[in-house]
């Protein structure tokens, strides 16, 4: 993906989205044994119907917060910085949903030699339901300008721009 | 009128503090993997190691959320699964970060409210990882489904030279 600079980004646009899936319950098993989390929700069944009443097996939050964070890395490129993220875990998605991890930009400004984004960000399945409203702040690079250095120190932001 | 749950007990947790403690293991290239491979992202820099060390990188990293998930089962610590027999056990422990003791709600369910994350740098391969964990806050919400208790969690994470990774704000909801 091609850096995105700070002068590209309009006030209300999208910003690309990521879509996963449709999700099934092994996509939800490979996470669960990869970060050896045994919540039984996302893999019993009897479990998860019977004695917690979902309708089924149910995708992890903590899979879901990746994704979000990968839409924000994703976008920034290697030139930007995805530094801030908040989000909550509102609505369960399961089995056989397709998941857009989405971002709107609802504000920017220049600080110092870069450029701050703030995003609306969200997780949405094939229906247009949302499930992991929040927003993010994301540092971009300038056209003129630096890459936003690496590792990020939001101290950066507070520098004077050079002439 | 629920069930105060913020007994004294409770509220003396506000603001307790874990020691800062190290990841069961340094990040491992196998399990970096893993995660990018369930989470479906394929950037380069979790596995490609050439064009990561010419990034400004430097060498292969882990996705930025990885260190949330670093501190595994220890092997001297019991077997959750042990548990699974008991028909009520969710399979999930209520010790919720290690060094922060368990806050003493006997209330069933644990759900995951959310999180807010300030990202400064990725963890390396082969780094070690430390977390410094303190409860913020502790507070109760009586709704139409009965009493609901928000554990409002702190974590900062650092490498072995003491480079902050990231820091979170996680909060739990007991039910």
């Amino acid at each position: 993906m091609a850096q995105v600079y700070f002068e590209d980004v309009t006030v209300g646009a999208a910003i690309p989205d990521l879509v996963k899936g449709p999700m099934s319950t092994a996509h939800i098993m490979r996470w669960s044994a990869a970060m050896e989390n045994w919540h039984r929700i996302h893999y019993d069944w009897r479990y998860a119907t019977a004695h917690d009443k979902l309708p089924d097996v149910v995708v992890n939050g903590s899979w879901k917060q990746h994704v979000m964070i990968q839409l924000l890395a994703d976008w920034a490129g290697e030139g930007g910085w995805p530094w801030k993220l908040r989000f909550q875990f509102r609505g369960m998605n399961l089995p056989g949903e397709t998941l857009t991890a989405w971002g709107r930009v609802k504000a920017k400004e220049a600080r110092g030699r870069f450029g701050v984004v703030e995003l609306e960000i969200g997780l949405r399945n094939e229906k247009g339901e949302e499930g992991t409203p929040g927003n993010a702040t994301v540092v971009l690079p300038r056209r003129d300008g630096p890459p936003v250095p690496y590792p990020f120190d939001p101290r950066v932001l507070d520098q004077a721009a050079v002439s | 009128m629920a069930l105060d749950y913020i007994t004294a007990e409770v509220k003396a947790l506000i603001g307790v503090e874990s020691a800062r403690l190290e990841a069961t293991h340094p990040v491992e290239a196998s399990e970096v993997r893993r995660f990018f491979q369930a989470t479906m992202d394929p950037a380069p820099r979790y596995w490609d190691a050439a064009r990561a060390g010419r990034g400004r990188y430097g060498a292969l990293v882990a996705p930025l959320g990885f260190p949330v998930h670093a501190f595994r089962r220890p092997p001297e610590r019991a077997d959750p699964l042990d548990a699974m027999g008991e028909a009520d056990f969710d399979g999930r422990e209520r010790t919720l970060r290690a060094g922060l003791p368990a806050v003493p709600v006997p209330l069933p369910r644990l759900l995951n409210g959310g999180y807010e994350y300030e990202f400064f740098r990725h963890a390396r391969v082969g780094e070690r990882i430390f977390r410094k964990s303190r409860y913020r806050d502790i507070y109760q919400r009586d709704g139409k489904s009965g009493a609901m208790v928000f554990l409002v969690i702190e974590d900062v994470y650092t490498n072995e030279a003491g480079e902050p990774l990231l820091k979170s704000v996680n909060t739990m909801i007991l039910r």
